[in-house]
């Protein structure tokens, strides 16, 4: 009892130690309030992992499918909504305006694909992997290594962003440089995944969502209110806001007698800025054809994404799978409703020249230091842009794990391995992967929504069209699956050579053609179809698939 | 029939009566979901049409007139005042940002006598030196500075006042003194030879009825794209469920 006691007055010696503070920086000092939230967060995440430690290789890949519908769709709400959801989306929005919402709808709208074509099927064919199904559709081994290696690099890809993510977030926090920041975090996210496995992981993620929901809610609702927005519904409140900086908001600008002002006291006021809400606006470098791209790309991407595909396998009927599929996207939009009142509010708020270059994919945090929000839920908020991360990677780092043990160890190299060994493997997968992802995070090769969207257009050319063909149409064969795949694999392959040259400032020929028609960001628009329309070429010129698995999808999956 | 053909199936061509359904129900759903998304962005790319911003006319007919020297005050002002709201844009890009500075600084000295010009031109130098030391400090040290950068610009925006029209206080006087550089670029000189495209590039939009009709206060197909369209992949979703269980429940299939 004199421990809670105690307990508390430090606590309340805490917070009114922070509250006494003032905004002097955005960025660059050690944040008392936040750290604290931020560890005491942390803390909960591994104990909870400790308490829910995965006791077998069931457990580590598929949670013993113990969870229920809503339950799983807090899991794959937090299993998805990673730093690109909650820092990157925002960003990209403040940055390049209405291109930016391309990824808010490429993101939610990759689920309908998901739902209708997918969910159910997969959890009917009953396999742990994204290599598993893709192995025993296609009755191939090489098909299974391959697709296990890309799942690696998939989560891989997708990884680096978040890392860059969680990176920012600590050096806001710790008033660290980003290097040591990226280094801490990675560190941190790493021991919490290696001591808990999915199923401790799928009980943080529904910890985790409710952490990232409240505290990305609650800055948008004091933010509206503060701004004489509608605040009961900031989700439909920040509208006007988009329409005020449309047209300009003159200052002083006063309402009820008194200013409204930012936390350095500039006025609540923005020059005419039309490029913020108009379709793909020249201002912004970005056109319609970018706009269509990226959002195919991260839609099919979606569908594709061998971490979420992995989601479906936890729960215990096909039921249960389709459902958790409409609560995993009812829950991500509430914060993909909210993202873009984080853009309109920053833009108003940031737009005094003194408050200078703002860094696009911390803008939600810088946002509500501006509104002038209390420095504890701003904590908060960033604590819940650092669960999103963790979350994410936790699941990234498991789904890669499991094709490193399950698809490639235990199915390749020592199919006699025993459940112990197999967990071991998937330990050291994990932190070989940890490492390289954070080596690649510290070279800060882009935003991260862009760098994220790298995965998406990976995880659509290669996976997604084995997936949608395997499951529906009994015709794709072994042979039209490797050509699809082949094809998937060059087009990446390309895209990221002239990535790779232009950053290195060479010149490959067509430089310019391929960087803008196979962006890094977006070549899954030509890449996921090019891959499905050749496995469905090949696979009419080549021998049928075999019986027994036409068979088993009519009986199986479809019956 | 062999058990090869047997088992043949595609999306297309289902095996059975609730496979036809089941197809008809998911065409329905991908039709639904691609014409709600693309669709729309289609329209949105058909109706728009370029619009500049009035602050462009502006420009246009008072640039050339700065340039020829035939100009006067009172055109000048509205130019700076087009050039101002460019300049204010947290979008533009550092390059352009410098030659639309290199421009206001032009027009703002060229309205004022030299030595008002010379002692805002001091200022402005002690300013810039004073933000350049801001980055490295911290705490009380960073309020007492910031707050004596924030006097200068104060100061420099009241002297300006007079001669721009500009008042201080206004987000446009703040944008200007902040705009301001301590050497007047010469007015033919190259630099400003793109200045014409560049406000071209930030004053024009694509505008169409769908973008300037507000509903619910946002510009429409803001809402659309950012609100309904995530209402609508929830409710497919949802649609999708209800229609599939039903269908179950009634042929009296179990999962």
């Amino acid at each position: 009892m004199k421990k809670i006691f105690l307990s508390i007055i430090l606590f309340a010696v805490a917070v009114s130690a922070i509250n006494a503070e003032s905004l002097t920086q955005l960025e660059g000092s050690f944040k008392t309030g936040p750290a604290i939230i931020l560890i005491g967060t942390l803390l909960t995440f591994v104990l909870v992992g400790v308490f829910f430690k995965a006791r077998d290789p069931a457990d580590y890949y598929a949670a013993g499918r113990k969870i229920s519908r809503v339950g799983s769709g807090m899991a794959i709400a937090s299993n998805w909504m990673s730093a690109a959801s909650v820092l990157g989306m925002a960003g990209m929005m403040y940055g390049f305006g209405y291109n930016g919402l391309a990824y808010v709808v490429g993101w939610t709208g990759g689920y309908v694909l998901l739902l209708i074509l997918m969910a159910a099927q997969i959890r009917r064919y009953g396999k742990y992997t994204a290599p598993d199904f893709i192995g025993d559709r296609y009755y191939s081994r090489d098909l299974r290594i391959v697709s296990a290696i890309f799942t690696i690099l998939i989560s891989f890809a997708y990884c680096v962003g978040q890392f860059g993510g969680i990176g920012l977030m600590f050096k806001w926090i710790l008033g660290l440089n980003y290097t040591w920041a990226v280094i801490i975090g990675s560190s941190v996210v790493l021991m919490y995944t290696l001591i808990s496995g999915m199923i401790g992981a799928t009980k943080n993620m529904q910890i985790q969502y409710v952490i990232i929901v409240s505290s990305f809610l609650l800055p948008v609702f004091l933010m509206a209110f503060r701004f004489d927005y509608f605040w009961l519904v900031p989700q439909l409140g920040y509208g006007a806001a988009v329409t005020d900086i449309v047209q300009g908001i003159p200052a002083p600008n006063i309402v009820s007698g008194a200013p409204l002002v930012n936390a350095y006291g500039h006025d609540f006021a923005i020059v005419p800025s039309p490029e913020f809400a108009m379709p793909w606006d020249p201002s912004t470098g970005t056109t319609f054809f970018q706009w269509v791209a990226i959002c195919f790309s991260l839609m099919v991407g979606t569908a594709g994404l061998p971490h979420v595909i992995q989601r479906f396998y936890v729960v215990p009927k096909v039921a249960d799978a389709r459902w958790s599929v409409v609560w995993g996207l009812f829950f991500i939009c509430l914060v993909y409703w909210t993202a873009p009142a984080y853009a309109a509010f920053g833009k108003i708020l940031s737009a005094n020249p003194e408050v200078g270059a703002l860094a696009k994919d911390a803008i939600v945090v810088y946002t509500a230091q501006l509104g002038n929000i209390n420095s504890l839920v701003v904590g908060l908020l960033a604590a819940g842009a650092v669960s999103a991360a963790f979350s994410t990677v936790s699941g990234l780092l498991v789904a890669g794990a499991s094709a490193f043990s399950h698809d490639l160890y235990v199915r390749v190299i020592n199919p006699s391995s025993t459940p112990k060994s197999q967990l071991t493997v998937a330990r050291i997968g994990t932190i070989i992967m940890a490492l390289a992802v954070t080596i690649v995070a510290l070279l800060k090769l882009g935003l991260i929504a862009q760098l994220v969207s790298v995965a998406f257009s990976m995880a659509a050319c290669t996976i997604f069209p084995l997936f949608l063909l395997g499951i529906w149409w009994s015709g794709s064969n072994r042979a039209g699956a490797k050509a699809g795949l082949f094809t998937g694999i060059l087009i990446t392959t390309i895209s990221i050579t002239y990535f790779i040259a232009g950053l290195s400032g060479r010149r490959l020929p067509g430089q310019e053609f391929i960087s803008y028609w196979l962006n890094i960001w977006y070549f899954a628009w030509i890449g996921a179809p090019l891959a499905i329309i050749v496995n469905i070429v090949v696979s009419l010129f080549t021998a049928p698939t075999p019986p027994e698995i036409k068979k088993f999808l009519a009986e199986q999956v479809h019956n | 029939m062999e058990l090869t053909d047997q088992y043949n199936f595609s999306i297309f061509r289902p095996r059975n009566k609730h496979g036809r359904k089941n197809r008809n129900v998911i065409l329905t759903m991908l039709a639904i979901w691609v014409l709600a998304v693309f669709g729309f962005q289609l329209l949105l790319r058909v109706t728009e049409k370029p619009t500049p911003e009035p602050a462009l006319a502006d420009f246009d007919k008072t640039w050339p007139l700065f340039l020829s020297g035939s100009s006067n005050d009172e055109k000048n002002a509205l130019l700076l005042k087009s050039l101002i709201l460019v300049a204010g844009k947290t979008i533009v890009k550092p390059d352009d940002l410098r030659t639309l500075k290199g421009a206001v600084t032009t027009v703002t000295f060229s309205m004022m006598p030299d030595s008002v010009a010379e002692g805002i031109k001091r200022m402005t130098t002690d300013a810039s030196e004073m933000r350049a030391q801001l980055a490295s400090l911290r705490g009380e040290q960073y309020i007492l500075l910031s707050n004596q950068v924030k006097g200068i610009y104060s100061n420099i925006s009241g002297i300006l006042e007079g001669y721009t029209g500009i008042r201080k206080g206004s987000l446009e006087s703040v944008i200007l003194a902040h705009s301001l550089s301590s050497e007047t670029p010469v007015p033919d000189n190259i630099s400003f030879s793109n200045l014409p495209g560049i406000m071209k590039l930030y004053l024009t939009h694509n505008r169409s009825e769908l973008t300037d009709t507000v509903f619910l206060g946002f510009p429409f197909h803001y809402f659309y794209t950012a609100v309904f369209l995530l209402v609508l992949f929830v409710g497919l979703c949802i649609a999708y469920n209800i229609l599939i269980e039903w269908r179950l429940k009634k042929e009296g299939v179990t999962e």
